[in-house]
This record gives structure tokens, C-alpha cells and sequence, in this order.
């Protein structure tokens, strides 16, 4: 947008530019550690998904791995399943054959109706049991507008805590290559009636992340 | 006193006499403390979060002009429109000109506390389009035609009853008291909203300068729906917001969930920086952030309260508040309630009108205790007290009678005469049953209340007794 088209900006700018020649007041002490660290990876993320209600299953090849999803499936009532176009995940369900129709990323985004959406994902963080995910795991909807998210994400993926999952998006450009980048911790919740807590508001009411050591 | 004032008196005395009112904050604030309490304990130091927080804060607002350029310059790299405005109208007239533009007839909103500053959903609706909240209490408050509660939690004063009666009114649903069946109501009804509207509306809960990214954080995923599926996302905020790394969200982001609810981490913090981009398979085609000022530079400019621009908009101040348990997030009448409110909307709004919210405070400096950020709420309070009495907004009465008061306890001899005659006075009038009524000089205390007994004795004289003179 031209400058003509908001003259505001320069006044407000003005007004900010005073005010900052001035040093407001700071609230001295020191900081020390804030969080604690991860000494054990593997067994934080997967005690964090217990807590915040992500079903995570370790698996050990990509056989166990395709059981695995199958599995899940399985537990899924009838319709499609959106995937994310990608070698890995070709390798894993391709060959499913329980007859239901599977809509690959490659020709556009997910039915509103998917039963579940398949994805990778850039990061897992053990510190919290997170999934890191960007628009380019299947577009920004396949990770939210699905009942059932199944990540499958691999054990050289997973960082110890979110200090290094930041400096993992600036090393590998995960913010600047992509329009969307989001950390998914926990299925969709609300509490906003009674504190009651209540699974899958808007988005998935499933979390369930498949992680191949192997 | 001005009609604010007014009112505010009156819907105060109204909601702290309302049992089930109470009943139900009570109720949702002792399951906050909970799991504050409970989350807290996952930080190795909280002091440590809190220090770190402020010194993130501390460094955007000291230095806001640099980080905003930043941040502007990087998502007009990434193909966004960045628009300032200076005030409501400015920040209105421009997300009214982009739906005008782009043919929008109806708009999904994820939380926004800004929308709610300047107004907004009036405006759109003004010009036809029709604007529908997505998160679960702000559909709840919407459908009541009322503005949100508590701005975490906009629907904390309805019980599920209050909510089941709304929805078989408003939506034509079954009587149901199965939250998770009200939940699963909303859903399918906001469902067809998400997928038919043309612009989703978000806030900001940060916006990155070195990113060029906005974040918004929720748990619902409603933030989410209404950012990837229309056509148009417009992400609201204050000048205020901004924060300069990346990195710094390693601690603002569990630090805001905690204070805010207690959890280690919200499900969705999501970062945006832009529309669609070539090889992405979905997301809008226009992207544009609107940074509103509306007295923030202002606010910036009063040195002493310019930390006020740190909060992030938890509403730990609000929960701790025991001016707001009893008289409710509505009565406050402004957009920002508790602590945070009173001292940040008479700034916004101006002394004159809305001096009595930085006076509606036992000062008892809960909410500074509390604050992630160290904002030092219950001082801004009485700077504002002592800026509304300098600008002389008070009136003659008050003033002659201030006056009266410092004359008569400016000498010891004065304040025990007069501390003589007033408890003679009142054992009397006390003593003829008159307690509470429009001749108890304490009336405004006693007419709720029962009178204690007023003592013979004064403080000095029982201590003259006690412990010989001096």
C-alpha cells in the first residue's frame, strides 16, 4: 500500500519515536532456569501425550508402523481419509486395502467430511508433547479439519524441549518457507462452559501420533 | 459523576447481591486457581519465566518503532498488507473496505479482544455481512447480544443450564445439560459457517518482528478454521503486541498458557505470516494485518504507566481480583475488565469518564502478585487516582470535604478531639437504634451491614493505658 493510502502510519510512528527517546522503567532480577531439562526424550513426549490426550504409539519399522495406522482406522467409522502426498507416507497406506477412499494432498485440500487426515509433521517436542506442523504437511486444514489426526513423524525428529524446537525453525527456514507454521499440543478442547473439559470443539477430537524408532 | 460512573455503581451493587452469580464465578475461578497452582509447578523457577517475560516486553515496548518496521517489512516481503491505524474508526473503515472489495458476505471471527475495542462486528454488520463468532463462549455471548465476559473466558457467568436454554431458543436444539453434547451443538452449527465464509477475522496474541509472523493461540481450533478456509484472513491488533524473536516464544508461550488457564501449553499456537504461498496446497489469498494505536502511543508516552503496553492478555489479574468475583465482568462496562481494565481504560477512554474504575480497588496488589509480566497494576491504580484529582475532576464537596478531613488530622490534638466527638456521636445515634438508617452518618457502610460496637476508648488511649505515655 502506498503512504497516501494511510497517512496514520507516519503519525503514529512519529508519536512512537518521542515517546522511545525516553527509557522506561525495567524490572530488574535475574533468570535463572525456567524449565528443567529433558534428559530423556523419548520418555517425556510420550509421558506428555498421556497427560494432554494424544494417543502415541512407538513403533519399531514400517511394518509395525503401517499396522499401526491400520489400526486406527479400523476404529474409524466409514469415509475418506485425506493424506499427505509424500514418499513416506505412499509407502505406509498406499497399499491399505480396506476399500476406503483415500484423497491424496496432491489434489487439493481435505474434504470437510474426512473421517481422518494422515500427515508428517516438521518437529515433535518432548518437553510438552507437541506435534510442530506447516502448510507443507498437506496444507494448513489437514492438520485441524478431520475428527482423527494421525501424525507420523520418525525418532531423529524429536527435540528435547521448545528452546531447541525455535532454533530448529531458524536452522531449517520452517518459518520463512512456509505461510503457516503451527505447534499442536493436545486434541481440540474447550472448557468454556463450567471449566467442564470437553474433547474435540472445532478441530480434531483425536491426536494420535505414530513415532518409528527404527 | 458521570453516567459511567453511575452506571457502574449500579450494576455493581446489583451483580455482588446476585447469589447464583457468585456461585458460578466462584465456581469457575476456584478451578482456575487449581490448575494454576498445578501448572506452576511444571516451571523449574516461575520467577525465572516471569523475569524473562518482562524483559522480552520490556525490550518491544521500549523499542517499539524498530520492531514494528521489522515486522512490517517482512510480511510485505511475503505479499501482506500491513494497515496503521490511529483510531477504531481508521481500523473499521479498513477491514469494511477489504470485505467491500472482496465481495465478503460472511465473516468467521476467532477471538479478538481488539474486535470488541473498536467495535467492529456493528460495523461489518452495517454494510451486510453477517459476522459469526467461533470460539465456543464468544457464540455463546453472541447469541445473547452481549459483550464477552472475561477476556479468556467470555461466557464464565452462565452455567449449562443458561447455555441449553440459549441454544433450544436461539438454534432450535434439544434440551440437553451434557456439556460435551452442547459442545458437539456448536460444532455442527459453526461447521457450514467456516466453510461458506469469505473472511475469517483473527487478534494476535503476538505478532513477530523477526518472523514477519502473527501468532494466535487457542485450544478449540476454531482460530485455525477461520485463518486456513476463507478466502480473506484479516488478523486485528494493537501496536502493543509485537515481541522481537522467534525464540522468545520458547517462554511467552507457556508462561501465557499457565497464567491464562494453567495448561503447559495451549493445543494450537499457531504463526501466520502471510497468504498462500505457490506450492501450498491451501490457505487464503490475501493476507492483511491491521495495527491499531487508539491511545496506545499515547500510553506509551507516559513514562510512568507506559509498562501497562507489556500485558499479554492472560487474565491472571482478572481471576485474582476480588472486585471482580463479586460484581462480574459486565459491570465494569468497558471491554477490558479487572485490574488491567481499570488501569488501562481510563487512559484509553479518558480520566474524566472512567476515573471510578481505578477507584473500585481495595488496593490490595493481588493482581501484582500475579501478573507474568510484572506489570505493577495496583501502582498504575493510584497513579491514576492522583491524575484524576489533578486534573480536577472531582467535585466542590469532595474537595472542600478532603480539605476539612487533612485539617482535622493534621495535628494530634485535632484528629483525638475529633475522633472524640465522632465516636460520642455515633455510640448515640447508634445507641438510639438508628444504626443503618438515613441518620447513621455511616449509613453507606452500615445500611448492608451490621455496626460494630464503637468503642469508648481510642486506639492512643488504650495504648496510654497499656503501656504508659509513649
Amino acid at each position: 500500500m502506498a503512504a497516501a493510502d494511510n497517512p496514520s502510519r507516519e503519525r503514529i510512528l512519529a508519536r512512537i519515536r518521542a515517546a522511545v527517546q525516553t527509557t522506561g522503567a525495567h524490572h530488574a532480577g535475574k533468570v535463572g532456569q525456567i524449565f528443567a531439562p529433558v534428559t530423556n526424550p523419548l520418555e517425556r513426549f510420550q509421558k506428555e501425550c498421556v497427560a494432554n490426550i494424544t494417543e502415541c504409539t512407538v513403533t519399531s519399522s514400517t511394518a509395525t508402523s503401517a499396522a499401526a495406522i491400520a489400526g486406527v482406522l479400523a476404529s474409524l467409522p466409514p469415509g475418506e481419509i485425506f493424506v499427505q502426498d509424500s514418499p513416506d507416507l505412499r509407502a505406509l497406506v498406499g497399499g491399505f486395502k480396506d476399500g476406503r477412499p483415500l484423497r491424496w494432498s496432491s489434489a487439493g485440500p481435505p474434504n470437510e467430511a474426512s473421517q481422518a487426515t494422515i500427515t508428517l509433521c516438521e518437529l515433535l517436542v518432548a518437553q510438552t508433547g507437541s506435534v510442530l506442523v506447516s502448510a507443507a504437511n498437506g496444507g494448513r486444514q489437514a492438520t485441524v479439519v478431520a475428527p482423527a489426526h494421525i501424525v507420523f513423524a520418525k525418532l531423529d525428529q524429536l527435540v528435547p524441549d521448545l528452546e531447541t524446537a525455535m532454533a530448529r525453525i531458524y536452522e531449517r527456514g520452517i518459518a520463512s518457507k512456509n505461510s503457516y507454521v503451527c505447534l499442536i499440543t493436545g486434541s481440540s478442547r474447550t472448557a468454556d462452559i463450567e471449566k467442564i473439559l470437553i474433547m474435540g470443539a472445532h478441530g480434531p477430537r483425536r491426536l494420535i501420533v505414530v513415532l518409528q524408532t527404527g | 459523576m458521570s453516567a459511567a460512573s453511575q452506571e457502574f455503581l449500579r450494576q455493581a451493587a446489583q451483580k455482588s447481591a446476585d447469589l447464583v452469580h457468585r456461585g458460578i464465578v466462584r465456581w469457575n475461578i476456584d478451578q482456575y486457581d487449581t490448575g494454576v497452582g498445578k501448572g506452576k509447578t511444571r516451571f523449574a523457577d516461575w520467577e525465572s519465566a516471569r523475569q524473562r517475560c518482562h524483559d522480552i516486553k520490556w525490550e518491544a515496548v521500549n523499542h517499539l518503532d524498530k520492531y514494528l518496521l521489522q515486522f512490517e517489512q517482512k510480511v510485505k516481503e511475503n505479499g501482506g498488507h500491513v494497515f496503521w491505524a490511529e483510531t477504531s474508526e481508521e481500523a473499521r473503515q479498513y477491514i469494511c473496505e477489504v470485505a467491500a472489495h472482496g465481495h465478503v458476505k460472511k465473516v468467521v471471527k476467532s477471538k479478538s479482544m481488539v474486535s470488541e475495542e473498536i467495535h467492529l462486528a456493528a460495523a461489518l454488520e452495517k454494510i451486510g455481512v453477517e459476522v459469526v463468532e467461533t470460539d465456543l463462549g464468544e457464540f455463546i455471548v453472541q447469541l445473547r447480544n452481549e459483550p464477552p465476559y472475561h477476556i479468556v473466558t467470555p461466557a464464565m457467568h452462565l452455567n449449562r443450564q443458561q447455555v441449553s436454554d440459549l441454544f433450544k431458543e436461539k438454534l432450535g436444539s434439544a434440551d440437553t445439560k451434557d456439556p460435551q453434547e452442547l459442545v458437539a451443538i456448536a460444532r455442527r452449527w459453526l461447521r457450514k459457517d467456516f466453510f461458506s465464509a469469505e473472511m475469517g477475522i483473527s487478534g494476535a496474541n503476538f505478532i513477530v518482528a523477526d518472523a514477519g509472523m502473527v501468532t494466535i493461540t487457542t485450544n478449540e481450533g476454531n482460530g485455525r478454521l477461520s485463518t486456513s478456509v476463507p478466502r480473506i484472513h484479516v488478523a486485528l491488533t494493537g501496536i502493543e503486541k509485537v515481541i522481537p524473536r522467534l525464540q522468545d516464544l520458547a517462554t511467552l508461550w507457556p508462561t501465557l498458557a499457565t497464567a491464562g488457564t494453567g495448561q503447559p501449553l495451549t493445543c494450537y499456537n499457531t504463526l501466520m505470516g502471510g497468504a498462500r504461498r505457490g506450492s501450498e496446497i491451501d490457505g487464503p489469498e490475501e493476507f492483511h494485518v491491521v495495527l491499531v494505536d487508539n491511545g496506545r502511543s499515547q500510553l506509551l508516552g507516559n513514562i510512568e504507566e507506559r509498562e501497562v503496553l507489556h500485558c499479554i492478555r492472560c487474565g491472571a489479574c482478572i481471576n485474582a481480583c476480588p472486585v471482580f468475583r463479586n460484581i462480574g465482568g459486565h459491570a465494569y462496562g468497558v471491554t477490558y475488565p479487572g485490574p488491567i481494565g481499570s488501569v488501562l481504560e481510563p487512559n484509553l477512554l479518558g480520566l474524566k469518564d472512567y476515573q471510578h474504575l481505578s477507584f473500585a480497588s481495595s488496593l490490595c496488589g493481588a493482581c501484582t502478585d500475579v501478573c507474568p509480566v510484572h506489570i505493577e497494576l495496583h501502582h498504575h491504580l493510584l497513579h491514576n487516582r492522583r491524575n484524576a484529582i489533578h486534573q480536577g475532576t472531582h467535585s466542590a464537596a469532595e474537595r472542600i470535604g478532603m480539605k476539612i478531613f487533612r485539617w482535622m488530622t493534621m495535628s494530634a490534638g485535632r484528629f483525638s478531639l475529633f475522633g472524640s466527638l465522632g465516636r460520642t456521636a455515633l455510640r448515640t445515634i447508634h445507641g438510639m437504634g438508628l444504626a443503618g438508617t438515613t441518620f447513621d452518618p455511616m449509613h453507606a457502610w452500615t445500611k448492608d451491614r451490621e455496626a460494630p460496637a464503637i468503642p469508648r476508648q481510642s486506639f492512643r488511649d488504650l495504648w496510654r493505658k497499656q503501656n504508659g505515655s509513649r
